[in-house]
C-alpha cells in the first residue's frame, strides 16, 4: 500500500518539476540509488524546495514567468540577476507574501498554491529581508528569542503566572538563544538595543533571529547589501558555517556575483523574470546567455566574473 | 565577567531601595501625614490616570496601535461596575472590578476589530467611534445608569469583606493597592513573549509574521489587555475619586489626556505612565498657585484653562519633537548623569 502511494507522489512530482541539475547533483553526491521510483522517491526527500512554473504579473507588469527551481537538501543555493529581474518576487512568492498566479510552491512534501506565511516557521523556514527587519525596540537577545515566537504556546494567563510548561519552553528557547549567539560572535551585543547597532552587526543579529529555529530552509534576502567588504566576508563565513553545523538548506539572492560564485553551490540566474540559467558557478559563469543578459554584451567583464 | 556581575548589581541596587522608599511612604506616610485635600484632589486621581496610561501604554506605546478612545473604555469600566454592584449586590468589589475589566477588554476587542485592517492615523480615526458610540450608548439607554435622567450613577460604598474604604486615606489605599497589583501583572506581562509580541508587531509587522507570531491575535490580544486595564482604572475614577459621574465625564477631552499622560511620560514605559500622569494632575494645580500669586485676580479659571492648554500644547510638541521618549528619557539621563558623577567621586 505504502508502495502504492509514493509511487503516486513520484509520478505526481516527475511531471510537476522535471530538474536535470539536482538529478546532475545527486548523482554527484553518488548516495542515490539511479533506478527510477527509489531515485526519484529519494529526491523527493532530498528536495527542500521546489518552485514549479511560478509566474506573477504585477498589473501589466511581469515579474516571474514560468520559473521553476529546485533547492536540495544542505546545498547553498543563489539566485542572481540584475536589478528587477524578479529576485526578491521569488522569495516573497515562497515566504507568502506574494501569492503568484501560477505555479506550485513545495516544502518537502506539502504543496502549496499560496505559501500561509505565519505556518512558515512552522514548516521550518526562515528568512531575512533585504532592508533589515529588526525589532528595533528590543535587544539583541529578546529579537532573536522572536525566533522562537512560533514556540511559545502557552496563552498570556499562562506566562503571566508562569506555569510549569510556559517555563520551561522558556528556558529551553533561551538555552537555544544563547548557542546561536555565541556561534555568530554577538555576546558582547547581548544587551544592546538592537536599533542602536551597527548595520553590518544588525544584519548578523537578523541572521541570529532566522537561525535560532534550526530552519530547514533559510531565505537569504540580498544578505550582503550595504555592509563592507569586511563584514561581507565574515558574513559569507557565517553563512557557511550556519549550514555546515546546523546542516540548514540556504537559498539566498544576491548581488555581489564575486562572492556568490564562491559561497554557492549552485547557482540560477533570472533576467526580466525568467531563469536563464542554473547550475554550478562554473557552468554559470561560462555560460553566453548569462554573460550578455547579466553584464551587458562587453566580454572584458569576463576576468572580474572569474575573480 | 565579574564586572558586568558588579555593575549590574549596583545598578539595581538603588533601584530596589527606590523602590522599597516609595512602598513605605505611599503605605505609611501619606495616609498618617497628607492631607484629605492631598489624597482626594491629587493622589487618588493620579493613581487612576496612571493605571489608564498603563493600559493605552500598552496598546499605544509597546503594541504601536494608535487609539483615541480610552475615556470610553474608563465609562464602560465605570458602569459596568455599577450594574454589577447593583444588580447582583452579592458579588464581593474585587470581582466587580475585575468582571468590568472585563466587559471593558470585551468593547475594547471589539473596536480594535479595525486595527487588522487599518494603521496608524486611520485607526485612530476609527477608533473616535468607541468614544461617540459608548458616550451616546449611555445616555440613550437608561438601563445603564439604573434609569438616572441625565445618566449619573453614584458610586457604591467600597467594601472589602468587612472593611470599608470611605475616607479619602481608605479610597487611596484601596486605589493604589488596584493600581499596584495590576501594574506588577502588566510588568510581568511585557517581560513575557506576549510583551515581546507586541514590540515585534508594532516595530516590524511583517517580519513578526514570518517569524510565526500570531499578529492578527496579537493586535487584538493588546486592545483587549489595555481595554481591561483602562476599565480597571474607570471604576477607580469613578468609584473611589468622583463618587458620583455621568457619561459627558468621558468626553474625547479624556481620551486625549491620557494620551498625553503617555506622550509626555513617555512611550512604551510604564514608569513613563506614572511620571506623566503626575505632571498631567500636579501641574494645573502648580499653575493656579503660581498664576494666583502672579497676577493675583487677574488669573481667573478662564485663564487658568487657557494658560494649561498652551503649555501643555507646547510641551506635547516639543517633547515630540525633542524627545519622543518623554519624561521618562530625560529622568534616565539625569539619574545616569548623577550616577557617573558619584562613582567618580567615589573613585577618586
Amino acid at each position: 500500500m505504502s508502495r502504492i502511494t509514493a509511487e503516486a507522489r513520484v509520478l505526481r512530482l516527475e511531471d510537476v518539476a522535471p530538474d536535470d541539475g539536482l538529478r546532475a547533483v545527486s548523482e554527484g553526491r553518488g548516495d542515490v540509488p539511479a533506478r527510477g521510483v527509489e531515485r526519484a522517491a529519494a529526491n523527493d526527500a532530498r528536495r527542500v524546495l521546489g518552485l514549479a512554473n511560478i509566474s506573477l504579473a504585477f498589473g501589466g507588469v511581469t515579474a516571474l514567468r514560468d520559473v521553476s527551481l529546485d533547492v536540495a537538501e544542505g546545498e547553498i543555493r543563489a539566485i542572481i540577476g540584475p536589478n528587477g529581474a524578479g529576485k526578491s518576487s521569488l522569495l516573497n512568492v515562497v515566504s507568502g507574501l506574494y501569492q503568484p498566479d501560477r505555479g506550485q510552491i513545495r516544502f518537502g512534501e506539502h504543496a502549496f498554491r499560496r505559501v500561509p506565511t505565519a505556518k512558515l516557521a512552522a514548516h521550518g523556514v526562515a528568512r531575512t529581508f533585504q532592508n533589515l527587519a529588526l525589532f528595533k525596540g528590543l535587544s539583541v537577545f529578546d529579537n532573536v528569542l522572536m525566533g522562537l515566537a512560533h514556540r511559545v504556546s502557552a496563552g498570556f494567563l499562562r506566562q503571566i503566572v508562569g506555569s510549569p510548561h510556559a517555563r520551561r519552553i522558556d528556558a529551553e528557547n533561551r538555552a537555544a538563544v544563547e548557542e546561536v549567539v555565541s556561534f555568530l560572535h554577538l555576546s558582547d551585543v547581548r544587551e544592546r538595543i538592537a536599533g542602536t547597532l551597527p548595520y553590518g552587526l544588525q544584519k548578523r543579529v537578523e541572521l541570529a533571529r532566522a537561525l535560532v529555529a534550526r530552519p530547514r530552509l533559510l531565505l537569504l534576502d540580498e544578505p550582503f547589501a550595504g555592509v563592507t567588504l569586511s563584514e561581507k566576508q565574515e558574513l559569507s563565513e557565517h553563512v557557511r558555517n550556519a549550514r555546515d553545523r546546523f546542516g540548514t538548506t540556504i537559498l539566498l539572492i544576491e548581488h555581489d556575483i564575486g562572492l556568490v560564485m564562491g559561497l554557492s553551490d549552485r547557482v540560477a540566474v533570472l533576467d526580466y523574470g525568467r531563469k536563464i540559467a542554473d547550475g554550478t558557478p562554473d557552468q554559470v559563469r561560462a555560460d553566453q546567455t548569462v554573460i550578455d543578459a547579466y553584464l551587458g554584451v562587453a566580454h572584458e567583464d569576463e576576468t572580474e566574473l572569474a575573480t | 565577567m565579574t564586572t558586568i556581575i558588579s555593575s549590574k548589581r549596583s545598578f539595581f541596587f538603588p533601584e530596589i531601595v527606590a523602590t522599597c522608599l516609595i512602598a513605605v511612604v505611599a503605605i505609611g506616610a501619606v495616609p498618617l501625614v497628607g492631607s484629605d485635600y492631598l489624597m482626594d484632589a491629587v493622589l487618588t486621581p493620579f493613581l487612576a490616570l496612571a493605571l489608564a496610561a498603563v493600559g493605552l501604554n500598552l496598546l499605544t506605546g509597546y503594541a504601536g496601535q494608535v487609539s483615541l478612545g480610552s475615556a470610553a473604555f474608563l465609562a464602560v469600566g465605570a458602569y459596568a461596575a455599577y450594574n454589577f454592584s447593583l444588580r447582583l449586590p452579592a458579588l464581593p468589589l474585587l470581582l466587580d472590578l475585575v468582571l468590568a475589566g472585563t466587559i471593558a477588554a470585551a468593547v475594547g476587542i471589539m473596536f480594535g476589530l479595525p486595527s487588522l485592517r487599518l494603521r496608524g492615523f486611520y485607526l485612530a480615526v476609527s477608533t473616535l467611534a468607541a468614544q461617540f458610540f459608548v458616550q451616546w450608548a449611555l445616555t440613550k439607554f437608561g438601563w445603564f445608569s439604573n434609569d438616572n435622567p441625565s445618566g449619573v450613577i453614584d458610586a457604591p460604598v467600597l467594601r472589602i469583606g468587612s472593611v470599608t474604604f470611605t475616607s479619602a486615606a481608605g479610597r487611596y489605599l484601596f486605589s493604589l493597592g488596584v493600581v499596584t497589583v495590576a501594574t506588577l501583572l502588566t510588568l510581568r506581562l511585557l517581560r513575557s513573549q506576549t510583551g515581546r509580541n507586541f514590540i515585534a508587531v508594532r516595530d516590524h509587522e511583517v517580519a513578526a509574521k514570518v517569524i510565526g507570531v500570531p499578529v492578527l491575535r496579537t493586535k487584538l490580544l493588546a486592545f483587549g489587555l489595555s481595554s481591561f486595564l483602562i476599565g480597571v482604572a474607570g471604576v477607580l475614577w469613578a468609584f473611589a475619586y468622583l463618587r458620583t459621574v455621568e457619561p459627558a465625564g468621558f468626553n474625547l477631552d479624556r481620551s486625549f489626556q491620557i494620551l498625553f499622560i503617555i506622550i509626555i511620560g513617555g512611550l512604551a514605559s510604564l514608569r513613563g505612565a506614572f511620571v506623566g500622569a503626575a505632571f498631567i494632575v500636579v501641574f494645573p494645580l502648580l499653575l493656579s498657585r503660581v498664576g494666583a500669586a502672579l497676577l493675583g485676580s487677574l488669573f481667573d479659571s478662564g485663564v487658568l484653562e487657557m494658560s494649561q492648554r498652551i503649555v501643555i500644547g507646547t510641551l506635547i510638541i516639543t517633547f515630540l519633537i525633542a524627545e519622543p521618549r518623554g519624561l521618562i528619557a530625560l529622568w534616565d539621563r539625569g539619574w545616569a548623569r548623577l550616577r557617573a558623577a558619584s562613582g567618580k567621586a567615589i573613585e577618586t
